[in-house]
């Protein structure tokens, strides 16, 4: 039995000791417990350093909203986590905490000392006091400031959990399981809704948890809530525990993040640690409660000093005492049930200190009954303590003038500054919030999306109130999503705890306040001085307050410190603080991991990859792959120990000389189909087609609108009614959407479908002197000599038994054949190919070689030697359009002033002098010696070895460049600028003879 | 309420069932919607009218995608006469009848988590779809068509070049179940 | 993600199925030939830019495949309503008071 724990209270199992270790120190918990309530009953406040002064800082809160109380866990190789908020992890067995921040340990920590010079560290001190010399701030500044400042160290080896991620419909969403939204959850299921109830703690309940006395319809708060859990599931409620909502986003998208197995002893084999839910709900009800708000006053950092209503959770709900003599400070009435409870369990309350001047009668006299001192009408004015508060000074207050103080002893001091509804996820929809004057809180006006705020939430503080606020808030959900709705249940509740109070700025002191270390934001380490200073020296919107004092900016979102930051804010301008406003939260509520993010997308799966059917044959062979568009394709087949330079020059040269064989798969199809299928492509492509026969095949050139090339590719001429369209790799999908966009919303008229066939054909190419010597045997029903299927034509016929279509076409400049089967048989295919081409030592080549062997015939790659601004005319296309056609996609643009204008870049071949080969993407200039910076007339697009040619070759588009033909340009690349002479793309069989054989 | 679950190898299989299906002919089907009734006449097909709803007649099963677009899946063996047929209509009632039987992998997903596995990676309501209706929607970012043969059977059409993706993120969904979470 | 009311398939789905295709109403030229340079100009770049109610062509990709048009609410993020592609601008003054 642990010191502060109370036997048999709590929601805790007694009898399930849990062990884990805080910096290095084993403890045992109960299971049941939070990282913070275990080390809470160990006597334990101590728990970190603060972010910028090094500050002692300890558990403040038994919730999310955890500012303070952030440690690092692990659990063995790569599975550690910093900043993670101790009073929401559950104890596991073993679990390993580390305080964070101190050097060299939390109780001796050197950077401490920051805390002594916090005069310099005030309000945007990082734009005043590290201004000069700027030379100083990379190598001086930044890291001192880096290494001093902070939380948890980011985690430096790789996450080897798995994370999830799901859709979710569901009708109503319910957000937060307390008293609001279980009635609400339940009223709306009884309407036969699909409802879906999440809350971010292990067990439902929300305030019920730490209030056991209370009683709902006679029956006691947690039998109550056994009750509520069996009804919930005979509803049909799905309900999500460890679920936090994230982000409330358009039209009712609520992101939850489940925590699955941080909780657990054990980890189940392939569990994912998250589960990202995208949840799609027709009705939303946010029951997330309020959030208590602590007092502003010199020293209300210091260990030991928490929330009122955390210490009463942690007392009912966990069964721990915080500790033995408690001084209470509040300006509302909440906090004295908890210091009645926590009399009750044995801590003598040494003082309540009201900052009112009248308590309500009741409370003042169940506080005197108990023997509790009161000082009404008080603040207090500061703390003592190094590690652990030890007293408090309280001073009375009249007619707004601060007496002489008393110092009265404590080991811990909980405080209440009143309740904040908790409307985070409300802001994120843009919800408008309005300031009630009588509550001095924000509360939900206008609504954006289809959601209903029930309980705590809305400024209703009493059990009843909520549980009645929530059941009626079901029912209108339920109502809006079209179900038919209950009678009203009506919730009687005894023994209920309402209350209310004041809210304050910073509490008056008889002291320097400019010395006070009154913090608001303990996270970042913002004080009320800090707000003062912002607003003096110049800033007037909220927005900008928080951005110079980072107030709220931290990973607990102002959650503590939003509206104690904007009474002290709006207190300086003098204005009222709903004309001063409130800063926006955003998502995500509380802090969620990458990894739930990230969800399935990673390692393998990180984004979709495409393989044709003969890819794994490739990866047999020893392919290298490289990414194309969303497809992974064989680059290259390197031989044991060959380089790829090796390899690509092997490929090429065996393709020149004999044969080669190419996985073309990937390549767009298209069908276009129907009636007016070359009235389409008349209008579509630069080219004519209505002459082109059945039978033949044509080059293609696409346009954007805009005159600049978008595709090309071969189209072959079926029938007189059919074009079998082929696209490049990438571009098939584009292309794809362009025509159908064309033709639903252009050209509506045109009788035309089209077909995607990329993924029903398997293509494979054979290029060489020998592919007809390889592919004629294997070819029925199709005579494939040079007279009776010359270049350019396309036929169906039958290839080693399959249903084929053939296209003799060729992008290396030999003879080629590009065969068509259906997909399941492309393995098949290739390896008959293989084999019938063994005789002429047939060699497998990968998208380089391809690159290579275009490149010396100047076949233009789209999207490599052109960018999108490149026209026909540009590109040496010009050929390709067709002059006589009235009109087709992009026909206009090319007769725009900028697209008619001399000294556009034009592509041309380019030719090292010294043999070097360039790189793509080098920039040319014509004068090398002219100052710096230099004029650039264009860049190097391709470049690359060649075998046939001996030398390297390249292509570019350089301004005017076809008027400047045999001229030199200049390369400067680092440490050597290349020469090179301007010539023809065509570098290869200029004149094609080896395509007609 | 925490309850430590444990690790179930054959669990996996019970909850949901992958499979891939033998391919049949697959025809993509497109006609002006005023002259669909015509060509189903001729083809000898019954095509519905109202997108995501499927008609069977015989063994031939027609799935309407679009407002002029159909899946029709027939037996390998009704392939060529289906083929023959489109092109006797052709003159009278152009239309675009397109054999894409090697264009998609077809998975079935059955069992009582198959419903859950596809949410990892389908956007749309899939609990509310009807039993013998499809849609064509996208799976993480692959587009496909789903069909909902029963309660909890269904057919995922998946264009060949994607299954690998599809498939190991459905691994991913399955490895859940055996854990249990 | 945003909710996208198909007119073809008449069922609200999620974005995750469409893709934005620019400005709706901008009809391409029967003779673009005929256009001063001015004009071919306006049409390919000229963009109405609003803020409000946004006329817009929206395609189902991972759907029925069809374009549509759809008036979204530039500061709302909201979609007032959606028509087929080639249906006459609607009458916003219903949508509006509704909103």
């Amino acid at each position: 039995m642990t010191r502060f724990r109370v036997e048999g209270k709590g929601r805790v199992e007694h009898a399930e000791p849990v062990n884990f270790t805080f910096d290095g120190r084993t403890y045992t918990g109960l299971r049941g417990d939070t990282v913070a309530s275990a080390l809470l009953a160990n006597g334990v406040h101590l728990i970190g350093r603060s972010f910028k002064y090094h500050r002692p800082r300890g558990t403040v809160t038994a919730g999310s909203e955890e500012p303070n109380a952030l440690i690092s866990t692990s659990r063995g190789k790569g599975r550690y986590e910093p900043n993670t908020r101790a009073t929401v992890q559950e104890l596991r067995e073993g679990l390993v905490a580390e305080s964070q921040n101190r050097w060299p340990s939390l109780n001796f920590d050197i950077g401490a000392v920051n805390d002594k010079a916090y005069m310099l560290f005030s309000a945007g001190f990082y734009y005043k006091t590290f201004m000069w010399p700027k030379s100083f701030w990379n190598k001086v500044y930044e890291p001192i400031i880096r290494a001093a400042a902070g939380l948890g160290v980011s985690p430096g080896e790789e996450d080897p959990d798995r994370y999830s991620s799901r859709y979710l419909h569901t009708d109503i969403l319910v957000i937060g399981a307390g008293p609001a939204g279980i009635a609400a959850a339940k009223s709306a299921a009884q309407s036969g809704a699909r409802v879906t109830l999440v809350d971010e703690n292990r067990e439902i309940g929300g305030a019920l948890l730490s209030d056991p006395r209370v009683k709902i319809d006679d029956i006691g708060a947690w039998d109550w809530l056994s009750a509520q859990l069996v009804e919930l599931e005979e509803l049909g409620v799905r309900l999500m525990m460890h679920t936090t909502a994230i982000g409330y986003y358009h039209q009712n998208m609520v992101g939850l993040c489940e925590k699955l197995t941080d909780h657990l002893d054990e980890l189940p084999e392939g569990a994912p640690r998250e589960r990202l839910w995208r949840v799609r709900a027709g009705q939303v009800v946010l029951a997330q409660g309020a959030l208590e708000k602590p007092l502003v006053f010199d020293g209300n950092d210091r260990p030991g000093v928490m929330l009122a209503g955390s210490a009463q959770t942690y007392l009912n709900r966990y069964g721990v005492r915080v500790g033995d003599e408690a001084v209470v400070v509040t300006s509302h009435d909440s906090a004295w049930y908890g210091a009645f409870d926590l009399a009750d369990a044995g801590t003598e309350i040494t003082a309540i200190v009201d900052t009112r001047d009248t308590p309500r009668a009741d409370l003042a006299r169940e506080a005197e009954r108990r023997g509790i001192r009161l000082f009404a009408g008080h603040t207090v004015t500061g703390t003592a303590g190094r590690l652990r508060v030890k007293s408090v000074r309280v001073n009375p207050v009249r007619d707004g003038r601060v007496g002489a103080a008393v110092t009265v002893r404590c080991d811990c001091l909980l405080m209440c500054g009143g309740w904040t509804p908790s409307l985070h996820l409300f802001s994120h929809t843009k919800g408008s919030l309005k300031w009630d004057e009588s509550q001095n809180a924000y509360l939900p006006d206008h609504r954006s999306e289809a959601c209903h705020i029930a309980g705590a939430g809305r400024g209703l503080w009493s059990f009843e109130a909520a549980l009645n606020d929530g059941d009626v808030a079901g029912r209108a959900a339920a109502e809006a999503a079209g179900f038919e709705i209950s009678d009203h249940a009506r919730f009687a509740v005894a023994q209920d705890r309402p209350g209310t109070g004041v809210t304050h700025k910073e509490l008056p002191t008889d002291r320097d306040a400019g010395k006070a270390r009154a913090f608001i934001d303990f996270q970042n380490d913002v004080t009320a001085k800090d707000i003062r200073l912002a607003v003096r020296e110049g800033m007037r919107s909220i927005e900008h307050v928080k951005r110079y004092t980072t107030n709220g900016m931290a990973t607990d979102q102002g959650k503590m410190s939003n509206i104690n930051g904007l009474m002290i804010a709006a207190d300086a301008l003098g204005e009222a603080p709903p004309r001063v406003g409130l800063t926006t939260f955003r998502p995500p509520y509380t802090p969620t991991t990458f990894g739930a993010f990230a969800g399935y997308h990673r390692g393998a799966t990180f984004e979709l990859t495409r393989r044709t059917t003969i890819d794994s044959w490739a990866e047999e062979h020893g392919a290298v792959f490289e990414p194309v568009a969303q497809w992974r394709r064989a680059w290259y087949f390197p031989k044991v120990g060959e380089s790829m330079d090796a390899a690509v020059l092997r490929e090429c040269t065996a393709t020149r000389n004999s044969v080669g064989i190419f996985d073309a798969s990937t390549l767009g199809k298209i069908e276009v189909a129907g009636p007016d299928a070359a009235e389409f492509m008349n209008r579509m492509y630069t080219n004519p087609w209505t002459k082109l026969a059945p039978g033949r095949t044509r080059y293609g050139l696409l346009l954007g609108e805009d005159g600049f090339i978008r595709d090309d590719g071969v189209i072959g001429r079926i029938t007189d009614d059919l074009f079998h369209v082929t696209t490049t790799t990438g571009g098939a999908a584009r292309v794809l959407n362009m025509m159908e966009d064309y033709l639903q919303t252009e050209w509506p008229d045109l009788t035309v479908w089209l077909t995607s066939m990329t993924e029903h054909w398997a293509v494979v190419a054979l290029n060489g002197p020998n592919a007809r010597k390889v592919l004629e045997p294997l070819v029925e029903g199709l005579d494939i000599s040079h007279d009776a299927f010359p270049h350019m034509s396309v036929a169906d016929c039958k290839v080693s038994g399959l249903p084929a279509r053939l296209f003799r076409l060729s992008f290396t400049g030999e003879l080629g054949f590009e065969i068509n089967v259906p997909a399941r048989h492309g393995p098949t295919l290739w390896k008959a190919l293989m084999e019938a081409g063994a005789a002429h030592d047939i060699c497998p080549y990968g998208t380089e070689a391809m690159h290579v062997l275009r490149a010396e015939k100047g076949y233009i790659i789209v999207g490599q030697d052109t960018d999108g601004t490149v026209t026909p005319e540009d590109a040496g296309l010009n050929w390709a359009i067709g002059k006589k056609k009235p009109d087709f996609v992009g026909k206009r643009s090319l007769a725009r002033p900028d697209l008619v204008m001399p000294g556009r870049k034009q592509l041309v071949g380019l030719i090292t002098e010294n043999g070097a080969k360039l790189e793509e993407g080098a920039q040319i200039v014509l004068d090398p010696n002219q100052p710096k910076p230099m004029k650039m007339v264009g860049h190097v697009t391709s470049s690359y070895r060649s075998a046939a040619l001996g030398h390297p070759i390249a292509m570019a588009l350089i301004e005017g460049g076809r008027d400047l033909m045999g001229d030199i340009v200049h390369v400067p690349l680092p440490g050597v600028t290349h020469r090179a002479r301007i010539t023809d793309t065509n570098f290869y069989d200029p004149e094609g003879a080896r395509l007609q054989v | 309420m925490t309850t430590q679950k444990h690790n179930d190898t054959d669990r996996s299989a019970v909850m949901i069932r992958i499979e891939e299906l033998v391919p049949q002919a697959r025809f993509s089907l497109r006609v002006r919607s005023e002259r669909a009734r015509v060509l189903s006449e001729s083809l000898g097909l019954a095509l519905p009218v109202r997108i995501g709803s499927v008609e069977r007649k015989g063994e031939v099963e027609a799935l309407c995608l679009g407002p002029d677009e159909w899946c029709v899946l027939a037996p390998d063996k009704r392939r060529d006469a289906l083929i023959e047929a489109s092109r006797a209509a052709y003159a009278k009632i152009p239309h675009a009848f397109c054999d894409v039987s090697d264009r998609e992998v077809v998975l079935r997903l059955s069992g009582p988590e198959a419903l859950t596995a596809l949410t990892t990676g389908i956007a749309r309501d899939i609990e509310s779809m009807e039993v013998g209706s499809a849609a064509r929607t996208a799976f993480d970012t692959a587009t496909v068509i789903l069909w909902r043969d029963d309660e909890n059977s269904f057919r995922m059409d998946v264009w060949r070049s994607f299954l690998p993706h599809v498939r190991a993120l459905l691994d991913l969904a399955q490895a859940e179940f055996a854990a249990g979470l | 993600m945003l909710l996208i009311h198909c007119p073809y398939c008449e069922e609200t789905l999620p974005e995750a199925e469409f893709a934005y295709a620019g400005e709706a109403h901008i009809d391409r030229p029967a003779d673009p030939s005929a256009l001063s340079d001015e004009e071919w100009r306006d049409y390919l770049f000229i963009r109405s830019n609003v803020k409000g109610p946004h006329f817009e062509r929206w395609r189902h990709v991972h759907g029925c495949a069809r374009f549509f048009n759809a008036v979204r609410d530039t500061v709302s993020d909201k979609f007032m309503t959606t028509y087929k592609a080639g249906d006459p601008r609607p009458d916003l003054t219903a949508e509006e008071a509704a909103q």
